[in-house]
């Protein structure tokens, strides 16, 4: 295990990357004046990709992963971000280990 | 206008990094099972903090590790870390009529530190107070950033003490933050339609195409049907 090349390009790549996308919406869209469909547009942005990324957690094989999922789902919709942490994890392993 | 008089900078980041205190704690074991899960991946203890404070967005680092390879598929990470976060270029341009009197000397290099959290809670701030305070949005960002960096550190240093991480639920805390950040985007069912689209069309994606293409085209099928979803243009 020793720090890698490859490694250090992708993670420079990351870094090109992800600086243009804060920056080029900045640059890009600023002046432009935004219709309000642009504006409902923007606002489901970024509630689209956090749910598309969590999406595989939805189609889980396993009892076990959909239940600790609803669990998850009913605390983040009443607590605040730790206790749903919190009870997500411990949910999540107690589930795993006994169903 | 001039009744807006900006705080002491100085205060203004300590009221930001006070903030963001709770969020924090939040990320803690986040951090924790990236770290230890990028080691579990073949990452070097210090190459994974690295790529926590170089790309500093945690969505697209959890991706990356899942596609790790050795060696990397540097292109193929590249693009997913660009679908993962094109919501940036959206939340830059949110931002930008709000920050037109700072200059391009400090916002440029303030953008770095962009994310979700650091996004909305200064948008908030701004929206609650009637102006952006570039200090607060620096103090979040300096909280974020600190934590962020060490514990998936430390995470990648403990990983393999721990073990499988898995077992105990830990990786369960990615979603339970990604699901508290949609409860506080939400408005209301209406506003709310295109995550459902693009949960419908992420979840069969992800069952039938290998990679992280149900991010893509779930972001994707979400944004047209907010363009189509969205009130009509008066003209």
């Amino acid at each position: 295990m020793t720090v890698d090349l490859w490694t250090m390009l992708t993670i420079a790549a990351m870094g090109v990357v992800t600086y243009s996308t804060r920056l080029g919406g900045f640059l890009l869209l600023r002046n432009r004046h935004l219709s309000p469909r642009t504006l409902a547009v923007l606002e489901a942005v970024p509630g689209c990709v956090l749910i598309s990324v969590i999406a595989p957690r939805f189609v889980a094989a396993k009892p076990a992963e959909l239940l600790a999922l609803a669990i998850t789902l009913l605390a983040a919709w009443r607590l605040p971000l730790l206790p749903t942490v919190l009870i997500s994890i411990v949910a999540t392993g107690l589930l795993r280990h006994f169903l | 206008m001039s009744n807006l008089q900006p705080a002491p900078a100085a205060a203004e980041f300590w009221r930001g990094l006070k903030e963001v205190f709770p969020v924090l704690i939040g990320m803690v074991p986040i951090a924790l099972v990236l770290g230890a899960q990028a080691v579990a991946k073949g990452f070097h203890p210090v190459e994974a903090p690295l790529m926590g404070g170089v790309n500093f967005a945690g969505g697209s680092e959890f991706v990356a590790v899942g596609l790790w390879t050795t060696p990397p598929d540097l292109l193929l990470i590249a693009v997913m870390t660009f679908l993962v976060n094109c919501r940036h270029l959206l939340m830059g341009a949110a931002l930008a009529p709000l920050v037109r009197q700072i200059p391009a000397r400090k916002i440029f290099p303030a953008l770095y530190v962009m994310c979700d959290e650091t996004w909305a809670m200064s948008l908030a701030d701004a929206r609650k107070r009637g102006m952006f305070s570039l200090p607060y949005y620096l103090g979040n960002a300096a909280g974020m950033w600190v934590t962020w960096v060490l514990f998936v550190g430390i995470g990648a240093v403990l990983g393999p003490i721990i073990g499988d991480l898995e077992r105990f639920g830990f990786d369960m805390a990615f979603t339970a933050v990604f699901l508290v950040l949609l409860r506080g985007a939400w408005t209301s069912f209406t506003a709310a339609r295109p995550w459902f689209v693009s949960l419908a069309v992420a979840a069969p994606t992800y069952l039938i195409l290998p990679g992280a293409w149900y991010v893509a085209t779930g972001a994707t099928a979400g944004l047209v049907a907010a363009f189509l979803l969205a009130p009509r243009e008066e003209i």
